[in-house]
């Protein structure tokens, strides 16, 4: 047996992949993860953390060297000077835009897990039944049934902060205690309740932030630093849970710098025999053997690694004889909402800095309603008392004007929503292989974008915002809209889509590959539909389901 | 204030080194700080350290100066802007300059503290007047908003940045509101005091 060989191979090392790691090594399987990037230690890499706002030459701002560096990066607020080295080189990494889409991605360990927004919802069986009930895409092979114990086990272990709200479309789930709504979000909320009833729920975000202690975690020190990484270890990363939990059962190896170029495909098996890689630093060229592997690349990645695949049997790559692979790429889209002024309250303020806020589950297209379009959209926002940024016209200058710097301003309450997009066969990533990056691999080209049904629908998410927002008191609304671009959701999903049949889906109901049976995708690439909630949580339920049964079929040697 | 001592200063209010402009000549014309892109004398350094100063002057408290905010505005107006930002800057800092000229016939560093802070005084109260006649032009549609004139965005780029520059300080944000670290509590029904928290 080579040292080389393992008894299961996980390519990626972001949230999936973390999970992946975690539960094959603690049903004891020798598992090599493997990372494209640099390795960032969990405390002792987060070089920021620590920093006090001053401590930083701009401010947390961006430079005009930044802007050049980052021409992706720098169209949302990403592109900033605190946790710069945590996003991808893009001149290392480029890729090409048939149509703009907003890539940003982080290439260490850990992944976006590292920077990623926390807020985790379980899906319904309306979503996962949605596909079916419209003809549209392939149809969810599995139903919420399948998921639940999968989703606490997630839940359980990452450890999911809040109410069990008993909202229809939300499945509650296996939280710890909730972070509080401060006294204006309290006030909306009991307003909202007052005009909407029970037809419209505002309840406090559910957010991967432990707000108790928990597996050697701290909880939640309220310092809104999340994106730098946390010296507690208050939010589920790769980090802070699942690696030291793979690493704990002594099954784990980790390789940095390991870039997948290619699965392994035997034609006699029909099966993986494991994968090359080569390293990012020497251009090295390896190999690593294993009975089953886990692509955890994140959603486009996975696809690129699986179009670099078994090219010699399928053109397309491994997973392309349902021709649907790097097709029905999903996102969710945003950029529209609505803010306004909360009057009183003059003499509340808010200390410590809750990195959450309220979220307004969707509430469209449910219970017989037909709007003109189809599913629904959620929002996401929050009550904030502003400091200095507030006009005193009297006091414009001096030295009144800057004691008066020190007093808390108005209270604004804010909202954004995120709708579901629907899969398009024609929204797609293809291999541009007239362009290669630092490593001499071919890119991704991009052709996607929002459609009709995305635009009706952000109508609704504009005015309801407006309406909403009125009918709960806050004055001055202003609403929003802007160009729905997909990709700033960073939610990218549906490049290997599960489904019922081969030749409409890469994945069956575990999360396998048709045409592999010992290759498993189990992140954002596997899913059928988009929903409106927010997915990581539902990467990490399908990954340890599909764990799960890797393992029972290796056993049984079935795979 | 000796201007090495100012840049002594910043250096501790920044906490570090290394942003620091990398060279100092204090000959007599020259500028203190050199800056990579953004090009200026003396005199414009001191017109924009005056007017931040003007601004948030010292009282029993310090002033933008004082704080180092003279250069922190240099460094964001180096670093942070482009080509066209930058012209329109220097542009307006010599309109600014000329409209001082023209009315108190000095310099604005040649003026007293009471006659930069009537010209800014009364450059707000323009500012204001203007922008409330573009936000109606803008809902009556009559005409599109004209740009803003160089001197006013050149003002509001200074006060911008100072502000700025004071609310992020180190001084401000330990000695004039209470910045925690690690808060470790969300107190969502916090009691106002005095000074607040963030």
């Amino acid at each position: 047996m080579s040292t080389n060989t393992y008894d299961a191979i996980v390519i990626g090392s972001g949230i999936s992949g973390g999970w992946a790691a975690k539960e094959l090594t603690e049903k004891g399987l020798k598992t090599i993860m493997l990372e494209r990037g640099k390795d960032i230690e969990h405390i002792k890499g987060y070089v920021n953390a620590n920093k006090g706002p001053w401590e930083f030459p701009h401010r947390g701002g961006r430079t005009q060297k930044m802007i050049e560096d980052y021409p992706v990066l720098k169209r949302d607020y990403p592109l900033n000077e605190t946790n710069l080295d945590y996003w991808t080189n893009e001149k290392e990494s480029p890729y090409t835009e048939i149509k703009r889409f907003d890539w940003f991605r982080g290439y260490h360990m850990g992944g976006r897990s590292l920077m990623w927004g926390r807020q985790s919802y379980r899906w319904h069986d309306t979503d996962f039944e949605a596909n079916a009930k419209d003809g549209i895409g392939t149809d969810w092979p599995i139903r919420y049934k399948d998921l639940a114990k999968w989703y606490s086990h997630a839940e359980q272990f990452a450890g999911i902060s809040g109410n069990r709200d008993g909202v229809p479309i939300l499945p509650d789930g296996d939280f710890m205690p909730a972070m509080d709504m401060n006294v204006v979000e309290k006030d909306v909320q009991k307003r909202f309740k007052e005009h909407y009833n029970e037809a419209r729920h505002f309840i406090i975000g559910r957010t991967a932030n432990i707000t108790v202690p928990h597996n050697n975690r701290t909880n939640c020190q309220y310092r809104n630093k999340c994106w730098l990484g946390c010296p507690f270890g208050a939010y589920f990363s790769t980090q802070s849970a699942t690696l030291p939990a793979a690493m704990a059962t002594g099954n784990l190896t980790v390789r940095p710098f390991s870039i997948v170029t290619k699965i392994i495909y035997d034609k006699d098996t029909k099966k993986a025999k494991g994968v090359e890689i080569l390293d990012a630093e020497t251009n090295k060229t390896y190999e690593y053997f294993a009975k089953i592997v886990f692509v955890n690349a994140s959603a486009l990645n996975s696809a690129w690694v699986l179009m670099n695949s078994a090219t010699d049997v399928w053109e397309g790559g491994l997973g392309s004889s349902s021709g649907e692979l790097g097709h029905n790429v999903m996102d969710h889209h945003l950029g529209v909402g609505a803010g306004g002024r909360i009057e009183g309250f003059e003499d509340k303020y808010t200390f410590g800095r809750r990195a959450n806020g309220i979220y307004i589950p969707r509430y469209r297209n449910l219970n017989g309603e037909k709007r003109d379009y189809i599913r629904g959209f959620g929002y996401q926002g929050g009550g904030s008392r502003s400091g200095w940024s507030r006009d005193i016209a009297e006091l414009a200058i001096g030295g009144e004007f800057k004691d008066t710097l020190s007093e808390p301003g108005t209270w604004t309450f804010g909202m954004g929503g995120f709708g579901e997009t629907l899969p398009y066969h024609e929204n797609k990533i293809t291999l541009d292989k007239t362009k290669k990056d630092k490593w001499g691999l071919p890119i991704l080209a991009f052709d996607v974008e929002c459609k009709e049904n995305e635009h009706k629908m952000r109508i609704d998410m504009m005015n309801d915002a407006k309406e909403m927002l009125e009918a709960a008191g806050v004055k001055d609304v202003n609403a929003y809209t802007t160009d729905p671009v997909l990709g700033r959701g960073i939610h990218e999903m549906g490049t290997a889509r599960m489904g019922r049949d081969p030749k409409s889906s890469v994945l069956n109901e575990w999360n396998q590959v048709w045409d592999a049976k010992n290759v498993f995708v189990t992140d954002g690439a596997a899913m059928a539909s988009s929903a409106c909630q927010n997915p990581s949580l539902t990467y990490m339920a399908l990954t340890a389901r599909a764990a799960d049964y890797a393992v029972t079929e290796l056993k049984k040697g079935n795979i | 204030m000796n201007r090495r001592i100012a840049i002594r200063n910043m250096a501790l209010i920044l906490g570090s080194v290394a942003v620091l402009p990398s060279c100092l000549n204090d000959k007599k014309g020259k500028p203190v700080v050199e800056l990579k892109t953004l090009k200026i004398d003396a005199d414009q350094e001191n017109l924009v350290s005056n007017l931040a100063e003007t601004i948030l002057p010292k009282t029993s408290t310090p002033g933008a100066n004082e704080l180092g905010i003279n250069l922190f505005i240099f460094k964001m107006l180096d670093d942070c802007t482009n080509k066209e930002q930058q012209e329109n800057f220097m542009g307006g800092l010599k309109d600014f300059d000329d409209a001082v000229n023209k009315k108190y016939s000095k310099s604005f560093n040649e003026c007293t503290v009471t006659e930069r802070t009537a010209f800014v005084t009364a450059l707000e109260k323009q500012t204001k007047d203007e922008q409330a006649a573009m936000a109606k032009n803008a809902v009556d549609k009559k005409d599109k908003p004209k740009d803003a004139p160089k001197l006013n965005s050149f003002y509001q780029m200074v006060k911008g940045q100072t502000i700025f520059g004071y609310t992020t300080s180190q001084y401000f944000m330990t000695k004039q509101i209470v910045y925690e670290l690690v808060p470790g509590r969300y107190n969502a029904m916090f009691p106002v005091k005095k000074t607040a928290a963030v």
